[in-house]
């Protein structure tokens, strides 16, 4: 059974999303579709699939085996959902139902499914024992790390037995053990002769799984072939800075191999302590920043690292310690960027008045702004707007002029790019990195990427 | 592009609300009626015994009731105090519920203990026997009692409401940001706080002044609100009764200004509560 689409255009009104003439997909051999965010990838995947929303319209053709489908027809590939065709959905954690144990919820996509069937459970935790979470089965999804939801995810979507498995972003938000995992059992498919189409931007991933890459860039495809070529030896420009991206092969002037000497104390803690409700995330921890120091926290989801970097700032209450804090670190001088940046300004107020508030306190002009915007590459009427009406990259690079603002001693940046695509978190990255560069400022950094906290930090603690 | 990006840029804004256009219109209609009718009608107290139950007719376009008073006049003053009191309610219990709320959800603890236990002790009592309970304590017919009374009932909605929106909004990244760049307690209400509660606050705000106005006629109705000779919508529609058979159109007004502003407020609700 091999795939096969021709003609795939997928518009909004007169603006085109995805325009792709070809795309084939073998048995065995996996298809990864690589780009920036907004360049269609996501678009193509749900227009093969089926499940674009109504404002979009798609036209093309679809071959499935020996089957042919119009996509410009909605329903006629209902049918093939979870039998032959399933699509494993960004953010597992969010996509469980949170109030169904794990069991029962893979379950309901077994063949011949019934509320009162005994085989679809165990069916369900024979699945689960091939994904490596043979106990899991009564647990709540909410109890599970990302790594355990994403192969809980993965269990559902294929045990309905579908042949053609479409991932959108897998790995995000995930750590490095975790993708590996997952790319372990994403193999073991196609080695059963499965079909496998993977929307990421996560290269290593793309790398990992072989077979086909396409790259995509403003609705097109810039470059395809196999994965060994286009990623190690690309011919394609844009290709060539998608690759460049990657945090190991940065190069940017506020890199530095060793931190500078001589500095005095910014934040010291020592024994520090706390415990959730499943049990202790860090005992005894003793740590320092000095000033102008960059130092990187790493670890798996759910070590702690952002409670430990809370911790630090005094935003969350310890079960035990004490944080010091030197001379440079008086009131307003500690600043924080989030993972998510729209949920860290106003939500109902423009971005202007937002960092209005924050420039009228701190005593900083408009032209100091408007200057650090454009190094940033930011035009300052994008402060018009609201925070849901930026992307994310700009919005975080945003959150980067508004925390130096009040010229921090210490930014402490949580997971703040483990969203975002490859260049956009080399742009923002470099953004953030420029800033405290030439401020002088000390970085705390909270990443699960451990070659991020390698080109950044001048230290490494690991979780 | 994730496909929740794209459904957020293509997603539309809700247009203008028509219905929120009518009711508005609907309610400035009843305001009028009410500010304006009492000084142009004849006094609503004036007695006229040789004009007993007449239908309505050019001079009286309401008709006359069993003293002979207008009706219309009678109508408009109802109308008037029935507003006016349910707005200065409303107003009461929607400072005194947004202060307790936004108070509890910000200092926690026992301040948020103490205002919780008052306002369970209010929500466990039914809200009409609480205006009974002031009621009984003042002169008959009080508007005073009637006034503390609605509001005291009110606020508890008001605070349960903002004190669960405030905690979410207390709790919430942007605020903790707004914290670590010392922004101060004026930015947090102003740029976090009033953007989120508005919308909330305008919808109960016009179930609020509904519930006044209908538990106002209610005790009107059985003669335990405001006293005759006063003219009140619930009054009105319980003094009309005995002429049900001779003058069926009496209480037709007070309940259709009953049933209008009814209908305009719901109408007024926020559509868009949740962005």
């Amino acid at each position: 059974m091999n795939l096969k689409a021709t003609g795939v255009v997928v518009r909004t009104g007169s603006l085109v999303l995805a325009d792709v003439p070809e795309v084939r997909i073998e048995a065995g051999r996996a298809l990864s579709i690589v780009g920036e965010s907004g360049s269609g990838k996501s678009v193509l995947a749900h227009a093969l699939m089926g499940t674009l929303p109504p404002e979009l319209a798609a036209i093309g053709s679809l071959t499935i085996g020996d089957e042919s489908f119009d996509l410009a027809d909605r329903d006629g590939r209902r049918k093939l959902w979870g039998r032959e065709v399933a699509l494993l959905p960004q953010e597992p954690a969010l996509a469980l139902d949170p109030t169904m144990r794990v069991r029962a919820q893979v379950a309901e996509g077994a063949p011949g499914w019934s509320p009162r069937s005994v085989s679809a459970p165990r069916a369900a935790d024979h699945r689960l024992g091939q994904v490596g979470l043979a106990d899991a089965g009564g647990a709540y999804p909410h109890t599970l790390s990302g790594g355990m939801a994403q192969r809980v995810a993965y269990a559902a979507a294929t045990i309905g037995g579908a042949r053609l498995l479409i991932l959108d972003e897998p790995s995000k938000g995930l750590d490095l053990a975790s993708v590996d995992q997952l790319a372990d059992l994403l193999l073991s498919h196609l080695d059963e002769g499965g079909l496998l189409l993977t929307i990421t931007h996560d290269l290593r991933l793309a790398r990992r799984l072989g077979g086909e890459v396409m790259v995509m860039r403003e609705a097109a495809v810039v470059e395809s072939g196999p994965a060994e070529e286009v990623l190690t030896t690309p011919t394609g420009d844009y290709t060539r800075r998608l690759l460049a991206a990657e945090p190991s092969r940065w190069d940017h002037p506020w890199m530095r191999s060793q931190a500078p000497d001589g500095s005095e104390l910014l934040v010291g803690a020592s024994g520090l302590a706390k415990a959730y409700a499943h049990g202790p995330v860090f005992e005894g921890l003793d740590l320092e920043i000095r000033t102008g120091e960059r130092v990187a926290i790493t670890g798996p989801s759910g070590a702690g690292k952002t409670t430990l970097g809370n911790a630090l700032l005094g935003l969350t209450r310890l079960d035990a310690g004490s944080v010091t804090y030197g001379e440079g670190a008086g009131r307003g001088r500690l600043q924080k960027l989030y993972q998510d940046p729209a949920l860290s300004f106003p939500q109902q107020v423009s971005l202007e008045k937002a960092l209005g508030d924050v420039m009228r306190r701190h005593g900083v002009g408009e032209v100091e702004v408007r200057a650090s915007l454009e190094r940033l590459g930011l035009p300052y009427e994008i402060l018009r707007r609201r925070p849901g009406q930026v992307s994310g990259g700009e919005l975080q690079r945003i959150a980067v002029v508004r925390a130096m603002l009040p010229r921090p001693a210490l930014v402490f940046a949580d997971e703040a790019t483990s969203r975002l695509d490859l260049v956009t978190q080399e742009q923002t990255v470099d953004a953030l990195m420029s800033e405290i560069a030439e401020s002088g400022a000390a970085l705390l950094l909270v990443t699960h990427d451990t070659d991020l906290s390698a080109a950044v930090a001048d230290r490494e603690i690991a979780l | 592009m994730s496909m929740l990006m794209l459904e957020q840029t293509l997603g539309s804004r809700p247009q203008r609300s028509w219905t929120r256009v009518a009711a508005v219109g609907g309610l400035v209609l009843i305001a009028a009626f009410a500010l304006v009718g009492p000084l142009v009608l004849p006094d609503p107290a004036s007695q006229d015994l040789a004009r007993y139950l007449q239908p309505p007719s050019l001079s009286d376009p309401l008709g006359t009731d069993d003293y002979g008073r207008s009706v219309a006049s009678r109508v408009a003053h109802a109308t008037r105090v029935s507003l006016l009191l349910a707005l200065v309610c409303v107003a009461t219990a929607l400072v005194l519920g947004c202060v307790a709320g936004v108070a509890s959800a910000w200092f926690g603890g026992w301040v948020d203990a103490l205002l919780r236990s008052v306002s369970e002790a209010f929500v466990a009592v039914p809200a009409l026997l609480v205006v009974l309970l002031v009621s009984a304590l003042a002169a008959p017919g009080s508007m005073v009692a009637l006034y503390v009374g609605l509001a005291l009932v009110q606020w508890v909605e008001f605070f349960r409401v903002v004190r669960a929106r405030s905690a979410l909004v207390l709790g919430s990244p942007a605020v903790e940001a707004a914290g670590l760049l010392q922004l101060g307690w004026t930015h947090v209400v102003r740029r976090h706080l009033w953007p989120a509660l508005r919308p909330l606050l305008v919808t109960l705000a016009s179930l609020g002044t509904v519930t006044s106005i209908l538990a106002m006629s209610t005790l009107g109705f059985v003669k335990v609100g405001l006293q005759p000779p006063r003219a009140e919508l619930g009054l009105m529609i319980t003094e009309s009764f005995p002429f049900y058979d001779a003058a069926p159109w009496m209480p037709l007004a007070p309940v259709g200004v009953l049933f209008l502003l009814t209908v305009c407020l719901l109408g007024l609700r926020s559509p868009e509560e949740g962005r």
